[in-house]
């Protein structure tokens, strides 16, 4: 039976706000949903009206909000631009990790780390420089054979392990605080975000996701076939090296923030097609809620699955993730 | 049998859609014989390797061509070099009297449509979506999907008779289907000039038929690679034979389609006479197997 597609956005919608008011009432210290209700809605406008202590009032507002919204945001960006990459390669297996970034930018932060300071600001922005050169050495080294959608592929690939042997290097003849520091940063957490490491992501993601959906018929016709999109009149090449680019600033801006979170880009584009088809527009749209609202239930699993401790984020998502994508894929075949 | 062929052609010619109209009236008006594509002597070198060798023909309004050659001929080469996709080495292609690379990629689209074959992919659109890529040179990229659109995909979709198929993954019809989705698209796509590129590959000789009628009645210039000799004889205006890169000779299927030519060209035997359901040449072939 197949359901309509108006069903499944108002379905995920309220998954989404949903996920997004659960997680902000859950945590060490419990507020109730109707405090968080008045603390974002009430308080900030009607300071008379405000029932909540401020106590609460700043646990949410300083402390889990911006947490939340970033992994709101990792979600959507990273299941965003998988979609994106899948359908412009047309390969199943793309994601936004495909040209080498993630260990890129973990190259930037490992050098940062090692050679100059530890402070998290700096290690952002090793991470965002790291990830952008990498993007540009795949470019250079593909050089003219990055119009053909395999070299790409393959030449990400092998910048993807070359820079994987740097870090490595680089964490093996560093002292183990060191190293430790960088495996924590390179699983992935959004512990540190506060409401200045923001903007920048959210910009870059949806200037990123505007320009997805004003292509996206284009996008569609190369998901088809590149020689009839190029009969269609679309400039298969460039635009193919556009979106690339597009994909990897927004990739490079999120990694440098939270670390290296995998299966989300490449399994929540799946899990949306199967849901309501491979139409761009609606993927693109599952994408959003979807993907948000998975990585928020990430991050209350990582905070609440041990007591005084969270998980790195990249764990959860990888272990959930997979565990969760074999039962739709079970589910799926039986039908 | 020629009857019933007709009868069916008439009625689907009854279901004629607008968006085919508009082609149609074009047609007439410039039916003076006026030349669409004028080819002067291409070439194309790849690598060292000559693959189309000094070619030159010319195709009028409203007529259907078919390409005829072995393997490796060029055909295919020389179907890319007219909508763009191969830029000739040497030589030049005009059309509609302006060489072609002086259009856009966009204005080629709006007045060339091309059927290529290409391997299915993972991320598999409706038939309707498929369809719907064939508005991609006519509509601005901001613009909404309208009501009208809609429409235009719609009645192309009639028109192929794929109506219980519109939500059905592409990837799941057969290659028939596949064809005649491909052919709804050119339709929506409203082009002067429609190319196919062995169209027929793969069907079975109920939809080889179907596929080429279709395309006739699109009242259209056609251009298309086709190996079925008997098929290209019954269907074509003219026919252009093809052989190592060169065009060996070209004319109406009669003149082409002889013994001498069989053998040259494809090497085999053959005995040409009047096939005995349409004006065209019968070729039955020698397969050289003892009796």
């Amino acid at each position: 039976m197949k359901l309509n597609f108006s069903v499944f956005v108002i379905a995920s919608v309220c998954l989404l706000i949903f996920s997004i008011m659960f997680a902000t009432s859950v945590g060490s210290v419990q507020v109730s949903l109707d405090n968080v209700f008045q603390s974002v809605f009430v308080c900030p406008h009607r300071p008379d009206n405000c029932g909540v202590e401020v106590l609460y009032q700043k646990i949410v507002w300083q402390i889990r909000l911006p947490r939340i919204l970033m992994a709101l945001l990792t979600g959507i960006g990273l299941s965003v631009t998988g979609a994106i990459l899948q359908s412009i390669t047309r390969n199943p297996l793309a994601d936004p990790y495909l040209f080498g970034i993630s260990s890129g930018s973990a190259l930037g932060a490992v050098l940062v780390i090692w050679t100059v300071s530890s402070s998290a600001i700096s290690i952002t922005l090793g991470a965002l420089i790291g990830g952008i050169s990498s993007v540009l050495l795949m470019l250079t080294l593909a050089g003219r054979s990055a119009t053909q959608v395999e070299r790409l592929l393959l030449s990400g690939v092998a910048v993807s392990f070359m820079l994987g042997a740097f870090t490595s290097l680089v964490i093996y003849y560093s002292d183990p605080e060191t190293a430790s520091a960088l495996l924590f940063w390179m699983m992935g957490s959004f512990a540190n975000s506060d409401w200045g490491d923001l903007p920048l992501p959210t910009l870059t993601t949806f200037i990123g996701i505007a320009l997805f959906v004003v292509y996206r018929r284009w996008i569609s016709a190369i998901q088809a076939g590149d020689e009839g999109a190029f009969t269609l009149g679309v400039p298969v090449n460039q635009l193919r090296l556009a979106m690339l680019i597009i994909c990897s600033i927004i990739t490079a801006v999120l990694v440098a923030q939270v670390g290296g979170i995998g299966f989300v880009g490449l399994m929540i584009p799946h899990i949306c097609r199967f849901i309501v088809g491979s139409q761009l527009h609606k993927v693109l749209f599952m994408c959003i809620t979807l993907g948000g609202s998975f990585m928020i239930w990430v991050d209350v699993i990582a905070h609440s699955f041990l007591e005084a401790q969270v998980l790195p984020v990249g764990i959860v998502t990888s272990a959930i993730g997979s565990l969760f994508f074999f039962v739709i894929l079970k589910t799926r075949s039986r039908i | 049998m020629t009857s019933i062929l007709h009868t069916q052609l008439e009625d689907i010619d009854s279901h004629e859609v607008s968006a085919c109209d508009s082609g149609r009236k074009q047609n007439l008006e410039n039916s003076d014989g006026s030349e669409i594509f004028l080819v002067e002597s291409i070439s194309w070198i790849v690598e060292s390797k000559t693959i189309l060798d000094d070619i030159s023909f010319s195709i009028k309004q409203g007529e259907f061509v078919g390409l005829i050659g072995p393997n490796g001929a060029g055909k295919s080469s020389l179907l890319r070099c007219l909508y763009g996709k191969n830029k000739p080495t040497s030589g030049t292609v005009f059309f509609r009297e302006k060489r072609l690379q002086n259009y856009s990629r966009r204005e080629v689209a709006q007045h060339i449509a091309v059927l290529v074959q290409e391997p299915p992919t993972q991320f598999d659109l409706s038939v309707y979506d498929v369809v719907a890529l064939g508005l991609i040179p006519h509509r601005p990229l901001l613009s909404l999907a309208s009501e009208n659109d809609r429409q235009i995909v719609q009645r192309a979709i009639q028109k192929v008779e794929l109506v219980d198929k519109l939500q059905d993954p592409f990837n799941t019809l057969s290659g028939g289907e596949k064809q005649r989705v491909m052919v709804a698209r050119a339709i929506v796509q409203r082009t002067q000039v429609l190319i196919l590129d062995e169209p027929t590959n793969h069907l079975d000789v109920q939809h080889q038929v179907d596929v080429l009628k279709l395309a006739k009645e699109m009242q259209v210039t056609v251009l298309l690679s086709i190996h079925d000799l008997n098929m290209a004889s019954a269907f074509c205006d003219r026919l252009i034979l093809m052989n190592e890169g060169k065009i060996v000779t070209s004319g109406s299927p009669q003149r082409v389609l002889t013994q001498q030519n069989l053998k040259e060209v494809f090497n085999i035997s053959a005995q040409v006479d009047a096939h005995p359901f349409h004006l065209g040449n019968r070729i039955t072939f020698d397969f050289g197997l003892d009796q």
